[in-house]
């Protein structure tokens, strides 16, 4: 078997040959070197297709046949190939294209609770963090997104579902474009959370809980919405007169324990940093 | 004593996301007739800024089709919908500090004002692709014009249903003595453009 190796720069390099089943797509993160079987088998036709940002030359290794953007349409494999198996196609930026520049795997962090639970504080903590680390977070916020995407929506129960549902769409875009997307919601039904799971690649969507009873959420009150709910100047609030059914199977629980050295919006922070941490996803 | 210190943690925004990834956030709109090319450019500007170490993400009326708006039909309030939806995600992809490339027909030129407006003026890059009927139209890349001409789909922009151009748009890219620029060409003008109003550092 005769055996043709290519020095490339990045992105990529695609061999298209039928004893490789379809199709090879080898990525070296740097000038490297590829080595890639060739058949001496006249019948199987090989094409070598490359895929490089333009005008990066593409070279091959001492003794073999030197590719480049220019001269790629003249080179021929084994000798006696004709130059038109060889194609030159243009590659476009993919995901992993962009978790190596940024250095980081793109996911989606949704924080569930009750109002008051400390959700935006979290994400705050949480946005900060990893900015020291270099990393790049964005936070979409129930309430903002409501003033833009989801302006059209009132809180009937269908616009909430559809709420969440575009909430979860935005969320895997971004996830897409390698940013840790922070989404900081109520989202108080199981069934809403888990279609926004299952939009996303296992393991992109970090489920975390802030586990917090109501008397404490209901103490704080930011926005002093449990009072108004009290009053009856509410209808349907979360925790009042509409329930909160708890994650049965999230990622991270960030549990209330009262000791305010141990759960401080920077604890809470790196206990989700950690988990990131050990599923690879602050790496690129 | 230390109940009473409260530690406010300051939010990340805008300014520390384009200090990390040493660029401005924007919106670049290609907009023209379906066969004009603005998924070609579209992709080989995402390429060029990559290149340049930007980061850039497209969004394409075809693919958000199936995922954020595949609620939405073809129906002209639908129409507007999708325009619309597209814009808001473009202007928190803009607000992250992602070079946003949205390619879409988006013929009337109302709703791309109304994106416009959207977004703080000057962070809204329209780009036209002003390639002519018959260039597109030769070219079909997705079968449509042949069905549009066969009356098989109704409303198609450019056969059936208007093409509004831009009046005021930041770049135009047309043909050149009845050849269109190549995409790396037309990518580059792009650029150049992002890189004189200051997008490509950061200020």
């Amino acid at each position: 078997m005769e055996r043709l190796a290519i020095r490339a720069s990045r992105p990529s390099i695609f061999c298209s040959l039928p004893s490789l089943h379809g199709g090879s797509h080898r990525r070296p993160l740097r000038d490297g070197f590829l080595t890639l079987p060739t058949s001496s088998n006249a019948v199987d036709n090989p094409k070598l297709v490359v895929k490089t940002s333009s005008f990066h030359p593409v070279s091959a290794q001492a003794s073999l046949t030197a590719f480049s953007e220019t001269n790629v349409k003249e080179e021929r494999i084994n000798g006696d190939k004709k130059p038109e198996n060889i194609m030159w196609h243009e590659s476009s930026i993919c995901r992993c294209d962009r978790q190596q520049l940024l250095q980081q795997k793109g996911c989606v962090i949704w924080i569930t609770g009750l109002s008051g639970s400390g959700k935006s504080t979290v994400a705050c903590a949480l946005s900060k963090a990893l900015f020291e680390r270099g990393k790049l977070t964005y936070t979409l916020d129930g309430d903002n997104v409501r003033h833009g995407l989801n302006r059209d929506l009132t809180f009937k129960a269908e616009d909430r579902t559809e709420n969440i549902r575009r909430i979860g769409e935005v969320a895997k875009l971004f996830a897409d474009v390698g940013v840790i997307c922070i989404a900081s919601l109520i989202s108080p039904y199981r069934r809403d959370r888990d279609e926004c799971r299952s939009l996303l690649p296992e393991g992109d969507f970090v489920e975390v809980f802030m586990d917090v009873p109501l008397s404490v959420c209901e103490s704080r009150d930011p926005k002093g919405l449990y009072k108004l709910a009290r009053a009856g100047k509410i209808k349907g609030f979360t925790g009042i007169d509409d329930p909160y059914e708890a994650p049965l199977n999230c990622e991270v629980v960030l549990k209330h324990t009262g000791d305010d050295d141990s759960c401080s919006p920077r604890q809470m922070a790196e206990n989700i940093i950690s988990y990131l941490q050990d599923k690879g996803y602050l790496e690129g | 004593m230390s109940t009473n210190i409260f530690w406010q943690e300051s939010p990340i925004g805008n300014t520390e996301r384009q200090k990390l990834l040493n660029q401005k956030g924007c919106v670049v709109w290609i907009t023209g007739l379906s066969g004009s090319g603005k998924s070609t450019l579209a992709c080989s500007l995402s390429r060029e800024l990559y290149t340049r170490g930007k980061l850039s993400y497209i969004l394409d009326g075809d693919n958000l089709r199936h995922g954020l708006n595949k609620d939405l039909g073809f129906k002209a309030e639908d129409r507007v919908e999708n325009i619309r939806r597209v814009g808001e995600v473009a202007k928190l992809f803009a607000d992250a500090g992602l070079i946003c490339v949205a390619s879409l027909i988006s013929p009337y030129r109302k709703d791309r004002d109304a994106c416009r407006e959207m977004m703080q003026g000057s962070s809204f890059i329209e780009v036209y692709m002003n390639m002519s009927l018959q260039l597109c139209e030769a070219r079909d890349p997705k079968g449509l014009y042949k069905l549009a001409r066969a009356g098989k789909i109704k409303g198609f922009t450019g056969i059936d249903d208007p093409y509004e151009s831009p009046l005021n748009c930041e770049i135009e890219l047309k043909e050149k003595e009845g050849e269109c620029p190549s995409p790396v060409a037309m990518a580059e003008e792009v650029i150049s453009y992002l890189e004189a109003k200051g997008f490509l550092q950061n200020q």
